[in-house]
């Protein structure tokens, strides 16, 4: 197993950057000040078959190896981190039929996804329920041929804006959420499924953040994934997985917040000198960029062990993700420094990138909640037993 | 309905070039991209494909074997196939002898349109296709920025000094097409994957049956002499002006050198 | 072997284009080195009675190709014949009509090509040209090779030859023999749209004034064309403006429009990346005016004034109108 990117990787890489560069870069402020969702990327995303990296060939999609995916979405995070979250969130959404749904299920909705046409958003969180997933509380109560679902989810992304949606609901209340919870694909348009409000936030601004309500919605029981109560387990599947996405987004944030401090320093001057050769600066920069590369480097050998469907999988995502989004966080804050006061003004995107890369330390599982699944592992490893 | 288009691996603009030692155009170690203007020609083509016109595109390099970069860059925007004409004795080769190699190429191939792009960003090497379509003998349809091809006829559309022609010839023919064609599409990542399966044939002179010595030494020109160009005298910058004072100023400027 | 040097004299409307009068002074320069005589090949409407009109500018004889209102490249067998008959060098305008006609005679007969040049001269009986190659990165000086076939295919940019002012004398006017059978005469003209305005060509306009990106629609050009009026000058865009509608394309400058050699430029809205230099780079004086301070056309130019446009234009042409009226 080798996770050195190849040479058709570093043409993957070329061709995304060049789009990157040419076509969403110009939008990323105005996105982000607009708050608007970029529709037109989305299509442009999904002509250029960058929407379906992560589906098999058979479904209509490209196939590609999970590094190469990583690589996507890291050249799309670098010039704006609300398109990346594009093709994050397809996988994201997608990736409970992919895991559970039957080859029936697999064959009536992944083509659509894989093309881009239709979008796909993932409904597990809800009000009360967020790193603590199984005080979920919407329920699905079975009526003939149908599931009835009725509650509600927030902090949805893009599920105001999604086609399709895999739902998270209790088909069996009684048994507690690891057990009775179950999986459903629903489509958007399905009478009493509404998406009332969208969340005003820090930063991805452009990526729609909705509340979604359930008002005695009918879905097909053909439409469950997997059996009853594999809900919980399908979920965590999801996540182990996805959360990959996460790690290529935040190296993705931090490279652009990177180059752009380099760029800017490389050009100021103060005090009769560039800025970018005072020691003080390339002591930073040092940290800046040794630390992304551990975190890309982290990401890839974790995205082999994806394709290599390794048994301790989670140990490489979650250390992934955490190191990830908490360098992240630490490279953009620094770029803000470096650019000083420009760095805080709208007109230089390093603030922007900077209020970005914090929700890679919230969503897809807190850095606490990775650090929980890092520990356990750990401990696992070690033959530590659990807590009796 | 088949069409070639040809086309040049030339130096990324901006990218540093110079001349070797013995005054040849150094292109070693330097980006190189499908020159600019054969984008053109090669969206013209896959317009064509779209819309039902042509069956198959064909693309024709002639250059180093790093060339079939290019090519394989083309075939991910569509098209068929490639051809690479490669071979020691083309290096150093002026217009006249690529105009000869790709006519011998284009014989072969057979194409009801020979498609290229009006210059190429190096050496401005804008013979090429007239010269072609005469060693063809063939009709040259130039600097179209529309290519239509109906009933047994090709057509450009071609600006004229106060409007436009729509100049027209039987097939075959030789035609070339303006950045007015429209942006080249992207190659998607569905295209950059099949192009690595799309057939990409190296030929040498020997396939061509064309020798070594009637295009070694063929250059007709020499150069005797490459040089920077003159420096130019520092530009001088008016800022943070008052319009009238700026206004002012550059009346001056202009009335210094006898320009108003 | 003839010393002649012969030109493409292009007529339209009865009327020779400026090239033909620039190539005509070039030739008689040349010939006057080489010893031999400047010979016009004159095609299209009006070219059998104006040929020899050409004696005024320059030429001693004249070879009629045709007098046809037909694509340019038609004529190319013909213009094979009369280089079949001798000569040192042809002279063809960079245009798209004059490289047609060289690539065919190129194509044709083997010789060899130069250009677009900025300069050509005789050097002890030698053809000596000089281009910017490379995108104006590299000047290079370059000859025949030994033994090459003759004439010497040189293509010529606007403005590099001056026409000869007040000329008298008649050119001895011949028809070409007889044309070599060639697929080239195929091509025919089968629609002609008149655009609405009749726009100037560029390309011998010795004051442009450019709009660009900047200068952000139709309307926004109107500023620069009361310039381009007050200073006797034409109105030309960059690519972005052509792109956008608001000029035809006739008016675009650069790599893919009219390369021009005029005295003055004044390029506005104009950010001056490569595309758009190649095409006026040569022009002898530049003035650029931007808002941005850092675009690179502020590098080439001779002045650059950063500021608006909209505001320094107007007050500019009223300052010009002011001074020729004192």
């Amino acid at each position: 197993m080798t996770y050195l990117p190849t040479a058709d990787h570093d043409e993957l890489r070329a061709m995304v950057r060049e789009l990157a560069e040419e076509r969403i870069a110009p939008r990323a402020a105005q996105i982000d000040e607009s708050g608007e969702f970029p529709m037109d990327l989305r299509e442009l995303l999904a002509q250029q078959d960058l929407l379906g990296t992560c589906f098999e060939e058979r479904h209509g999609g490209t196939g590609l190896d999970t590094i190469a995916q990583s690589i996507v979405v890291e050249e799309i995070a670098r010039v704006d981190a609300t398109t990346s979250l594009i093709p994050i969130v397809q996988k994201l959404g997608a990736l409970p039929i992919i895991l559970a749904g039957s080859a029936e299920q697999q064959d009536r909705y992944l083509p659509r996804l894989a093309s881009g046409e239709w979008l796909v958003a993932f409904a597990l969180t809800e009000a009360a329920a967020g790193s603590d997933v199984a005080s979920n509380r919407m329920r699905a109560t079975r009526d003939g041929d149908d599931y009835v679902l009725n509650g509600s989810k927030r902090f949805i992304t893009h599920g105001s804006v999604a086609d399709l949606l895999t739902v998270f609901a209790l088909t069996d209340p009684g048994a507690g959420g690891t057990k009775g919870m179950s999986a459903f694909v629903m489509e958007a348009d399905t009478p009493g499924f509404a998406a009332p409000r969208v969340e005003h936030k820090m930063g991805i601004r452009g990526s729609p953040t909705a509340e979604l309500t359930f008002d005695d919605v009918r879905v097909p029981a053909a439409n469950r994934l997997g059996a009853e109560g594999e809900g919980f387990k399908i979920a965590m599947a999801t996540l182990d997985r996805s959360r990959l996405s996460i790690a290529a987004q935040a190296v993705g944030i931090a490279q652009g917040a990177l180059d752009a401090a380099v760029s800017y320093a490389a050009d100021r001057q103060q005090f009769g000198e560039r800025v970018v050769d005072f020691q003080g600066i390339q002591w930073m920069l040092a940290d800046m960029t040794s630390t992304n590369e551990a975190a890309r480097q982290l990401t890839y050998a974790a995205a082999a062990r994806v394709d290599a469907s390794a048994a301790d999988l989670p140990y490489w995502t979650s250390s992934a993700k955490l190191v990830a989004g908490d360098v992240a966080m630490r490279v953009t804050t620094d770029a803000v420094q470096i650019l000083g006061g420009y760095g805080y003004i709208a007109e230089y995107p390093v603030e922007r990138m900077m209020r970005d890369a914090k929700i890679t330390q919230l969503y897809e599982g807190t850095q606490q909640i990775q650090r929980l699944i890092v520990a356990r592992q750990l401990l696992a490893r070690a033959g530590v037993s659990k807590r009796g | 309905m088949k069409i070639v288009v040809c086309i040049k691996q030339v130096p990324a603009t901006g990218a540093d070039k110079r001349y070797t030692d013995d005054l040849r155009l150094d292109r070693e170690g330097v980006e190189a991209i499908i020159n600019p203007l054969d984008e053109y020609a090669i969206e013209q083509a896959l317009r064509l494909v779209d819309d039902g016109t042509v069956e198959s595109v064909t693309y024709l390099s002639m250059g180093p074997e790093q060339a079939s970069e290019a090519l394989r860059r083309a075939l991910a925007m569509g098209g068929d196939e490639a051809v690479l004409v490669t071979d020691p004795a083309l290096a150093g080769a002026d217009e006249w002898a690529t105009a000869k190699v790709l006519a011998a190429a284009l014989d072969k191939l057979a194409p009801d349109v020979a498609l290229m792009g009006m210059a190429s960003d190096d050496a401005r090497g804008s013979l090429v296709p007239g010269a072609v379509a005469a060693m063809r003998d063939l009709p040259l349809l130039s600097y179209g920025a529309e290519l239509v091809l109906a009933d047994g006829s090709a057509r450009v559309r071609r600006l004229s000094a106060t409007g436009y022609d729509w100049i027209s010839a039987p097939l075959p023919v030789v035609a070339t097409v303006t950045d007015q064609v429209g942006e080249p599409r992207y190659a998607s990542l569905k295209g950059i994957m099949a192009a690595k399966r799309k057939p990409l044939e190296t030929w040498s002179l020997d396939d061509l049956g064309l020798t070594g010595d009637e295009l070694r030494g063929a250059a007709l020109t020499r150069v005797t002499d490459a040089r920077p160009p003159e420096e130019k005298s520092p530009t001088e910058r008016l800022e943070n002006l008052p319009a009238a004072e700026a206004a002012t100023k550059i009346a001056d400027w202009l009335a210094a050198r006898k320009l108003i | 072997m003839s010393n002649d040097i012969l030109f493409f004299a292009e007529f339209s409307a009865g009327k020779p284009a400026r090239s033909a009068l620039e190539l005509a002074a070039g030739a008689a320069e040349l010939a006057s080195q080489s010893g031999g005589a400047a010979v016009a090949l004159a095609y299209g409407p009006g070219a059998a009675d104006g040929a020899a009109g050409l004696g005024a500018h320059g030429a001693a004889r004249a070879v009629v190709l045709g007098d046809e209102d037909r694509p340019a490249i038609t004529y190319a067998p013909a213009a094979v014949a009369a280089a079949r008959d001798g000569g040192l060098a042809v002279l063809a305008p960079a245009t798209p009509n004059g490289r047609d006609l060289a690539a065919a005679l190129v194509g044709t007969l083997h010789l060899p090509a130069f250009g677009p040049v900025r300069s050509a001269r005789m050097r002890d009986g030698t053809l000596e040209t000089e281009q910017a190659t490379l995108q104006g990165s590299v000047i290079t000086t370059s000859t025949p090779a030994e033994g090459a076939p003759t004439p010497s295919v040189v293509l010529v940019l606007a403005n590099t030859f001056t026409p000869v002012e007040g000329g008298s004398g008649s050119a001895e006017v011949s028809q070409a023999s007889g044309a070599e059978k060639s697929a080239f005469t195929k091509a025919t003209v089968a629609e002609s749209h008149e655009a609405d305005a009749r726009v100037v060509n560029l390309e011998e306009a010795s004051i442009i004034v450019a709009g660009g990106r900047g200068v952000g629609g139709e309307e926004g050009f109107a500023p620069l064309r009361d310039l381009a009026a007050a200073l006797g000058g034409a109105v030309g865009a960059s690519r972005a403006a052509a792109d956008a509608g608001w000029i035809p394309y006739q008016l675009q400058i650069g790599q893919t429009g009219k390369v021009v050699k005029p005295s003055l430029y004044i390029g506005a809205g104009i950010s001056g990346a490569i595309q758009h230099r190649v095409g006026m780079q040569t022009a002898e004086h530049v003035v650029a005016i931007n808002r941005d301070p850092d675009a690179p056309i502020g590098e080439f130019a001779d002045l650059f004034v950063v500021g608006d446009l909209f505001q320094i234009i107007p007050a500019l042409t009223e300052e010009i109108r002011r001074r020729k009226e004192a």
